[in-house]
C-alpha cells in the first residue's frame, strides 16, 4: 500500500495505491497525519489506484474528515471505482463526503 | 502645505506617537467584547474595528481642531462597529456594552431616537466608552488604557442605509429639494418597517419551533406538519435508532453519527405530510429495509456504518415497493449525495439485489 501526499494547485492531494486493508491501515493512517494540520484547504483523496478498502480504511477517511472539517477544509474523494463506491453506499457514508 | 493650526499639529504628532498603543488597546477591546458577545449567544452580521487613520484625524482637526484640548477629547480615535441581524439584538448588545464598560452618557447618542416627525434618516446607536479601572483586557500604559473609544451598534439594514447614504454623498445637514427628501423618507421608513418585521418574524418562528417541539415531545405527531423544524425535533427522539441497531448487529458494527436532514426532501417527495406519516413509513418498511441492508452487508466484514443507514434503506425500499424503478432509486442517491453519474451504478446494484427480496 502506497500513500503519497502532494500539494497541487493549492489543494492537498493524497494518492492511495493498493489495498487499504486492516494490515495496511496503521501505516496509511500515519502517512496521512500531515493532513490533520490543514486549514481552509481542499483535501482530495485520489482513489484511482485504490483496489480495496476495509472498515479500518473507512475509519481513516472519517478521521481525516473529523479532524479537518472543523478547520474549514473540504474533503473530496475522487477516482473511486464502482465496487468501492458500492462500499461507501452500503455503509451510508456517501453523504458525508464530497465525490469528484 | 498643512492647513492645521499649531495646536492641531501638536495633537496629530501626539497621535502618531501613541498609535501603536491605540492599536493594542483596540485589539484587546475587540477580543474581550467579541468573547462576551459569543458567550451570550449574540449572532452578528459583522464586527468591524479600526484606529482612525491619520488622514481622517487631520481632516477632523482641520474642521474643528480648536474644540479639542487634548487627544482624550476626541472620542472616536478607537472605534468598533457591531452589526446585528435584528433590532432586538442592537438593544441586547447595548445592554452588554453598558454592563462591561463605563459609558460617557454626555457624548453617547441614540440616533435612532433623534428623528423629528418630518425628518428622515436611519441611524445607529453610538456609545462612547472607557475601560473600567479594574479591567485588564489590554497590556498598554495606564494613560492609553484610559482613552475613550466609540462603539457603534446597528442592524444590517441600518448599515446598508449608512453605506448607501455615504456613497450618495448625502449628509443630513444639506438642504434637499422636497421630492428628494420624500424619496429618502420613503426608503428610511421602508427599512425601519422591514427591520421591525424581521424581528417580529424571528419571534414568531421561535414560538412556532417551541410549539412543534412540545407537540413532538407529547407524541401528538399527527398534529405536526413535516418541515425542517419539526423533522429536526423529531430526530431528537432517535426514531431510526432501533432499525440502525438491528442492521448494525449483522456485523457487530459501530454506528458513526451523521445528519439526516438531507433526507427531508425525499420524505416530502414520498408524500409524507406529518410526523405521524413518517412514523407510519418507518413501521411499514423497517423489516424490508433490514432485509435489504442485510443482503448487502452479510457478505462483507464491514463493521462501521453511518447513522443514516436505516433511513437510507427505508427510502430505497419505499421506492422499490412503489415501482419507482431505476430512476426512483437514482433520485434517492441524487438527493442525498448530489447528482452524479455513479448514482446510476448504485441504483442498478440495488435493483439487482432486490430481485432476490420479497418486495423487489
Amino acid at each position: 500500500m502506497n500513500t503519497t501526499i502532494q500539494k497541487i494547485d493549492g489543494n492537498m492531494v493524497v494518492m492511495l495505491e493498493g489495498r487499504l486493508d486492516t494490515a495496511a491501515s496503521p501505516e496509511t493512517e500515519k502517512a496521512m497525519q500531515p493532513l490533520y494540520n490543514c486549514e481552509n484547504q481542499n483535501i482530495i483523496i485520489d482513489c484511482t489506484k485504490l483496489e480495496y478498502i476495509s472498515s479500518s480504511g473507512l475509519r481513516i477517511f472519517l478521521s481525516v474528515l473529523k479532524n479537518t472539517k472543523p478547520k474549514g477544509c473540504h474533503v473530496f474523494i475522487s477516482g473511486l471505482n464502482d465496487d468501492l463506491h458500492q462500499v461507501f453506499a452500503m455503509t451510508g457514508f456517501t453523504n458525508l463526503f464530497e465525490f469528484k | 502645505m498643512s492647513n492645521l493650526s499649531p495646536h492641531s499639529e501638536m495633537l496629530l504628532s501626539e497621535f502618531r506617537k501613541i498609535r501603536p498603543q491605540l492599536e493594542q488597546l483596540l485589539e484587546g477591546i475587540y477580543a474581550y467584547l467579541n468573547s462576551v458577545l459569543k458567550e451570550q449567544g449574540v449572532e452578528l452580521n459583522a464586527f468591524e474595528y479600526r484606529v482612525k487613520t491619520e488622514k481622517s484625524l487631520a481632516g477632523k482637526l482641520e474642521r474643528k481642531g480648536d474644540k479639542y484640548h487634548c487627544l482624550y477629547d476626541i472620542t472616536d480615535l478607537v472605534g468598533l462597529r457591531i452589526v446585528t441581524f435584528y433590532t432586538d439584538d442592537v438593544d441586547k448588545v447595548a445592554a452588554i456594552v453598558k454592563r462591561i464598560f463605563d459609558i460617557d452618557w454626555q457624548n453617547s447618542v441614540d440616533k435612532r431616537k433623534l428623528h423629528e416627525l418630518t425628518s428622515f434618516g436611519y441611524n445607529s446607536l453610538h456609545y462612547i466608552c472607557r475601560l473600567r479601572g479594574d479591567q485588564r483586557v489590554v497590556d498598554c500604559t495606564s494613560d492609553t488604557a484610559n482613552m475613550p473609544f466609540e462603539i457603534q451598534m446597528r442592524t444590517a439594514l441600518q448599515h446598508a442605509w449608512s453605506a448607501i447614504e455615504h456613497d450618495i454623498g448625502y449628509k443630513g445637514a444639506v438642504k434637499l429639494p422636497g421630492e428628494l427628501r420624500r424619496q429618502f423618507s420613503r426608503l428610511a421608513g421602508m427599512l425601519e418597517l422591514a427591520d421591525d418585521e424581521f424581528s417580529r418574524l424571528r419571534i414568531t418562528m421561535t414560538e412556532y419551533r417551541r410549539q412543534v417541539e412540545a407537540l413532538v415531545k407529547s407524541g401528538k405527531l399527527s398534529d405536526v406538519p413535516l418541515s425542517t423544524d419539526s423533522f429536526r425535533s423529531y430526530l431528537e427522539l432517535h426514531p431510526f435508532e432501533r432499525l440502525n441497531h438491528h442492521i448494525a448487529a449483522v456485523n457487530q458494527a459501530e454506528i458513526y453519527p451523521a445528519s439526516l436532514m438531507a433526507f427531508l426532501p425525499l420524505l416530502e417527495s414520498f408524500g409524507l405530510e406529518t410526523l405521524d406519516d413518517v412514523q407510519q413509513f418507518i413501521a411499514d418498511n423497517s423489516e424490508d429495509a433490514y432485509q435489504l441492508a442485510l443482503s448487502q452487508l452479510a457478505v462483507t466484514d464491514i463493521d462501521i456504518l453511518s447513522e443514516s443507514i436505516g433511513l437510507l434503506n427505508l427510502c430505497l425500499v419505499y421506492v422499490l415497493k412503489h415501482n419507482g424503478g431505476r430512476d426512483g432509486l437514482r433520485n434517492v442517491y441524487d438527493t442525498i449525495n448530489g447528482t452524479d453519474r455513479s448514482n446510476e451504478v448504485l441504483a442498478d446494484a440495488v435493483l439487482e439485489l432486490a430481485k432476490s427480496l420479497s418486495f423487489g
